[in-house]
């Protein structure tokens, strides 16, 4: 275990301990436009209602001022642009939504503000103006530095476009950057790989996310898959593509803080980890997804129900309760006991500090060991886990294969016995 | 009624060609349907059956007939169940009738089965009508077909009816012939009662109803009767004829034909081919012919979803309350769980069980590779029977192993001779001889290459049964491009170079898979299953060997790699109950899994693994 990791475990709602001052929510803002949609992606995000974004701002903003009264003006420590492209949308926009935010909630000083962008839309900002409006960390979508590959997946950009971005962003002033790339594509070569990771280190972010492509049911790069159309990705090269991207970035001082997460020390994403800690946060927009205490809910997936609902009359009293009356909310999930320890298993065990044996005792009562101890001494026999005073985490090995252990995890806790005040 | 105004008479056709039909027509000539009543083929009742075109289940009906000469007749036709796992029935069927119609079509000659139908019917000196069917169709060649019937069987050519079942037309003529020339019974009426059990089924009110043929005295309800056979007794709770409604009347007089009540449970305690007689003391003798049933093919079923045990048991229970053929016990596998070991007739005995249990009573099912019985000689002097692989003794203590062989018929034209000879030889058939069933030069006027190579051949060969099992009449039809039609019947135990091939995952040996196969396929088959299930397991997170082996020598191997990968690339806020869900899905999937060892093999595994075809 990496002793540079220093994260800010913002625990549950009721035990909310500090290790390094921020503690409040964690604030996600959806962002449904894209300027064409990518084959492989699955997300609730749609390109042609251009048409749509002054009256869905407009919704999102009545949006966010609705959660900041309902839940009292709450304590934010991260906000996160995502989509969706929010680089799509004009920049007065987001500056519009960051006022907002900043009206609506309490919002730390230090707060981690992320927004998303594609390298094809820095051309058409004056990036400093996102710096003005609050954002202090960029994410951009470079996904591969390979002009075919680029093509192949139906990307806008090319790798000098995307190198341009970057280079564009560090002058604009921004001094925590993430590149996303994927790896595992059809026709993706290992030599390809190497030359992307090669660059990107070269460029030296703060942060770098890896995707294995996943082919996502529905998606048309799914079907072009099962029609044979594009070969079925290799999960041995993505694998071996996995393991060569580990060894270099490790070598260039980068820290593997999550299975497709690196970082340079304390630029870990902070919002990120609230979701991997399993601690709550508030989603805004079509088709995001909440965590308050003791529940989970979604909002309609529909930009334009969306912004219609929000122009009417929103109820006072719980705001969950009145945006489910209005159908704005489905699908609010209380989480027993059982979920939680289910969810706080399958999302910790994603980063290599693992689960914590006196966090997870501050959380659930009762000692790691007592509810888990068979499971962790299979999985550590099987070479998946390692086990210590400190907690329990995935080996260097197990990380390839998180879901194997994840699963045993999900199961373990649906039948797990929890103290009394669970 | 008087003896000589009685005709018992049975139909012996080819699938297809056209019996139940026949029949049909016969019904509606006679008024025993009206033409509003007639569903076509009224004798079929099971739908698998009709769908299938063969009759699996035995029946008779009464048909009131009056003649060209005024009088009246009673005729009664007992169907034969038409195919060859049912040759027993069939053989009883004959016995309990005194002529036969032979009903070939006019588009195709004789086939296999006629054939040995025929000479079933000849052993027992019955008087036989051919019957040229479907002379309507366009197809038709009536007069080649009657030909080949009267030079393989030596029928004149006045013996002849020309019909189409379909149209009706010479239907009068059959009942004119029947009349004329299938003897009446002969019987004594004042003998102690003796009737034959030519078919049984089971009513959930009237218990086992036994399909009889009153051969000498009279079957009435004047006391209990007895099962000469299985000495189970009864009361003879309703006795009738079919109509083909069930009909109840006092009593049924010598050479008469219909059904009693017995109200017994169980079909198994009466038999086809027992006797009824009065109970209570008597001094009469069983009919001849008598033979308890006894399997030919066995295979293991199991419910697919290893759950479903306590159902498959109803469903087999309840299939054998009219089907006393079907046997089978619990057994147990490693790989599948619990199921039962099942033995049928033959292989159509077996897939028509199979697929009436998976139709009828919504059962998804794995059946193992099919084995036939086989004798084995211990080393230390004794002898078992083993119908299941897995039970097989080990190597050491088997002196010798000795097999079913059977007597194979196949008739196809010539043209496909080469063919037919391939594939038997390639089952280790044995030839016997050859016949062409119509001399080329006497019946066509040219005698070109093409009129010998439409000319039909009979082929007959000896063959291991176990031979047939897999596979073997679909490639005889595929070889043949569907002409050729195949007959067979036990006949004796060889002894045979066997050997078990068993299947390893992860050198643990798998029950399931474990086949009795002769040395010389036993590599190739090993080496087609390993390559198969190497396909069909997923990976696991180790290495897993899969080998086939006979004994401790292996004979094929393969490797499915370890898994490599298998993690979520992303997992954020918007993810988390639909991740959770999946992972859920990924557990209850593996769950469902059958475990080997510490491997988990799918369901369809088996499944694919099971249905392997050989080339």
């Amino acid at each position: 275990m990496d002793s540079r990791v220093r994260v800010n475990p913002a625990g549950t709602p009721e035990s909310q301990t500090t290790e390094g001052g921020s503690n409040g929510l964690s604030l996600y803002v959806h962002i449904p436009f894209c300027e064409t949609k990518c084959h492989y992606c699955d997300f609730n995000t749609y390109a042609g209602i251009e048409a749509l974004i002054p009256g869905y701002l407009s919704a999102l903003e009545t949006e966010i001022r609705f959660w900041g009264r309902g839940l009292s003006r709450p304590k934010v420590s991260t906000v996160f642009f995502g989509g969706g492209t929010p680089s799509y949308v004009p920049i007065e926009g987001i500056e519009a939504i960051c006022a907002a935010i900043f009206e609506a909630f309490d919002v730390d000083d230090g707060a981690e503000v992320t927004l998303e962008s594609n390298p094809g839309d820095y051309s058409r900002h004056d990036l400093t103006r996102y710096i003005g409006a609050g954002i202090n960390r960029l994410s951009i979508g470079v996904q591969s530095l390979d002009d075919g590959l680029l093509k192949s997946l139906s990307r806008r950009h090319d790798a000098e476009t995307a190198i341009g971005a970057y280079q564009s962003a560090r002058q604009a002033g921004f001094e925590n950057i993430n590149l996303d790339l994927m790896f595992g594509l059809s026709g993706q070569t290992i030599e390809q790989w190497r030359d992307s990771v090669a660059c990107v280190i070269a460029l030296r972010p703060e942060h770098l996310s890896l995707y294995a492509l996943t082919l996502e049911p529905g998606t048309p790069l799914d079907a072009m898959v099962k029609s044979g159309e594009v070969a079925d990705p290799d999960p041995d090269l993505a694998a071996d593509m996995y393991l060569y991207a580990e060894s270099a970035l490790g070598d260039a001082g980068f820290d593997h803080y999550e299975i497709s997460n690196w970082s340079l020390p304390d630029r870990e994403s902070r919002h990120n980890l609230a979701y991997w800690l399993n601690a709550p946060y508030l989603g805004v927009g079509p088709g995001a997804h909440s965590y308050l205490p003791n529940r989970r809910f979604a909002a309609l997936r529909s930009p334009r129900r969306y912004v219609d609902l929000f122009g009417g009359v929103l109820p006072e009293g719980d705001p969950v309760e009145a945006l489910s009356s209005l159908r704005i909310l489905e699908s609010v999930e209380p989480v027993t006991a059982t979920m939680e320890l289910a969810d706080t298993m399958m999302m910790g065990m994603r980063l290599s500090r693992g689960i914590r044996t006196d966090e997870f005792l501050a959380r659930f009562g009762t000692d790691i060991s007592d509810v888990f101890g068979p499971l962790i001494d299979e999985l550590s026999g099987m070479g998946l886990l390692v086990s210590d005073e400190v907690g329990i985490r995935l080996s260097d090995s197990g990380h390839l294969l998180g879901n194997e252990v994840f699963e045993r995890f999900v199961t373990a806790s649906a039948e797990a016995n929890l103290p009394g005040n669970y | 009624m008087d003896l000589s105004h009685i005709r018992n008479f049975c139909i012996i056709a080819h699938i297809d060609h056209g019996k139940s039909t026949l029949a049909d027509r016969l019904m509606q000539a006679t008024g025993a349907v009206s033409d509003r009543e007639l569903t076509a083929q009224h004798l079929d009742s099971m739908d698998l059956e009709r769908e299938r075109g063969i009759t699996i289940k035995a029946q008779a009906v009464r048909l009131g007939y009056t003649g060209a000469d005024k009088s009246e007749y009673q005729l009664n036709l007992i169907d034969t169940p038409g195919h060859v796992d049912f040759t027993y029935e069939v053989s009883r069927s004959l016995a309990a009738s005194d002529g036969a119609l032979l009903v070939v079509d006019a588009t195709q000659g004789i086939q296999a089965q006629t054939l040995a139908n025929v000479y079933l019917a000849m052993e027992y000196d019955l008087p036989i009508i051919p019957v040229v069917n479907k002379i309507d169709l366009p197809a038709a060649e009536p007069e080649r077909v009657a030909s080949e019937m009267a030079s393989v069987f030596g029928f004149s050519d006045d013996e002849f009816v020309f019909v189409s079942a379909k149209t009706g037309e010479g239907v009068v003529e059959i009942l004119e012939a029947i009349v004329d020339r299938v003897s009446p019974p002969k019987g004594d009426p004042d003998a102690p009662l003796r009737a034959l059990i030519f078919d049984s089924k089971y009513d959930s009110y009237k218990g086992v109803i036994a399909y009889v043929r009153a051969v000498d005295g009279r079957l009435d309800r004047t006391g209990p009767i007895r099962l000469m056979a299985t000495g189970a007794t009864a009361e003879a709770l309703e006795i009738g004829y079919f109509g083909p409604a069930m009909t109840s009347e006092e009593s049924l007089e010598t050479g008469e034909v219909g059904y009693v009540a017995t109200g017994l449970k169980d079909v198994a305690a009466c038999r086809v081919g027992d006797t009824v007689t009065i109970g209570g003391p008597s001094n009469a003798d069983p009919l001849p012919g008598y033979e308890p049933m006894k399997p030919m093919v066995y295979t293991g079923l199991y419910p697919a979803d290893g759950e479903s045990f306590p159902e498959l048991r109803d469903a087999l229970d309840k299939l054998r309350l009219n089907d006393p053929a079907l046997s089978f016990e619990p057994e147990s596998s490693a790989a599948l769980g619990f199921g039962f070991r099942c033995g049928f007739l033959g292989l159509l005995h077996m897939d028509v069980t199979q697929e009436r249990l998976e139709r009828e009573y919504d059962l998804t099912l794995i059946a193992t590779a099919p084995s036939v019985g086989y004798k084995v000689m211990l080393t230390n002097g004794g002898e078992v029977e083993v119908d299941n692989p897995s039970a097989m003794p080990p190597v050491q203590e088997i002196d010798k192993i000795h097999e079913p062989w059977v007597d194979l018929s196949i008739v196809a034209p010539s043209r496909h001779i080469g063919a037919v000879m391939e594939l038997v030889t390639s089952r280790r058939g044995e030839y016997t001889r050859m016949e062409y069933l119509q001399s080329v030069d006497s019946n066509r006027e040219d005698s070109s290459s093409s009129a010998a190579a439409d000319a039909r051949v009979l082929l007959e060969y000896k063959m291991p049964m176990a031979e047939l099992l897999v596979d073997f009449h679909s490639q005889l039809k595929s070889r043949s491009q569907g002409y050729a039609s195949m007959d067979y019947s036990i006949c004796e135990s060889r002894p045979g170079d066997m050997v078990k091939l068993d299947v390893l995952v992860n050198y643990t040996p798998v029950d399931a898979l474990s086949m009795m196969l002769h040395r010389d396929n036993a590599q190739g088959q090993g080496r087609e299953l390993v390559s198969k299930l190497k396909k069909l397991i997923p990976r696991q997170m180790f290495e897993v060997p899969i080998q086939s082996a006979i004994g401790s020598r292996v004979v094929a191997r393969e490797t499915v790699k370890a898994m490599r990968k298998n993690v979520l690339a992303k997992c954020y806020g918007g993810d988390v109950t639909r991740k959770r869900k999946l992972l859920e899905k990924q557990a209850k999937g593996k769950k469902r899994m059958k475990k080997i060892g510490s491997v988990d093999v799918p369901q369809e595994a088996f499944m694919a693994v099971l249905s392997l075809e050989r080339d």
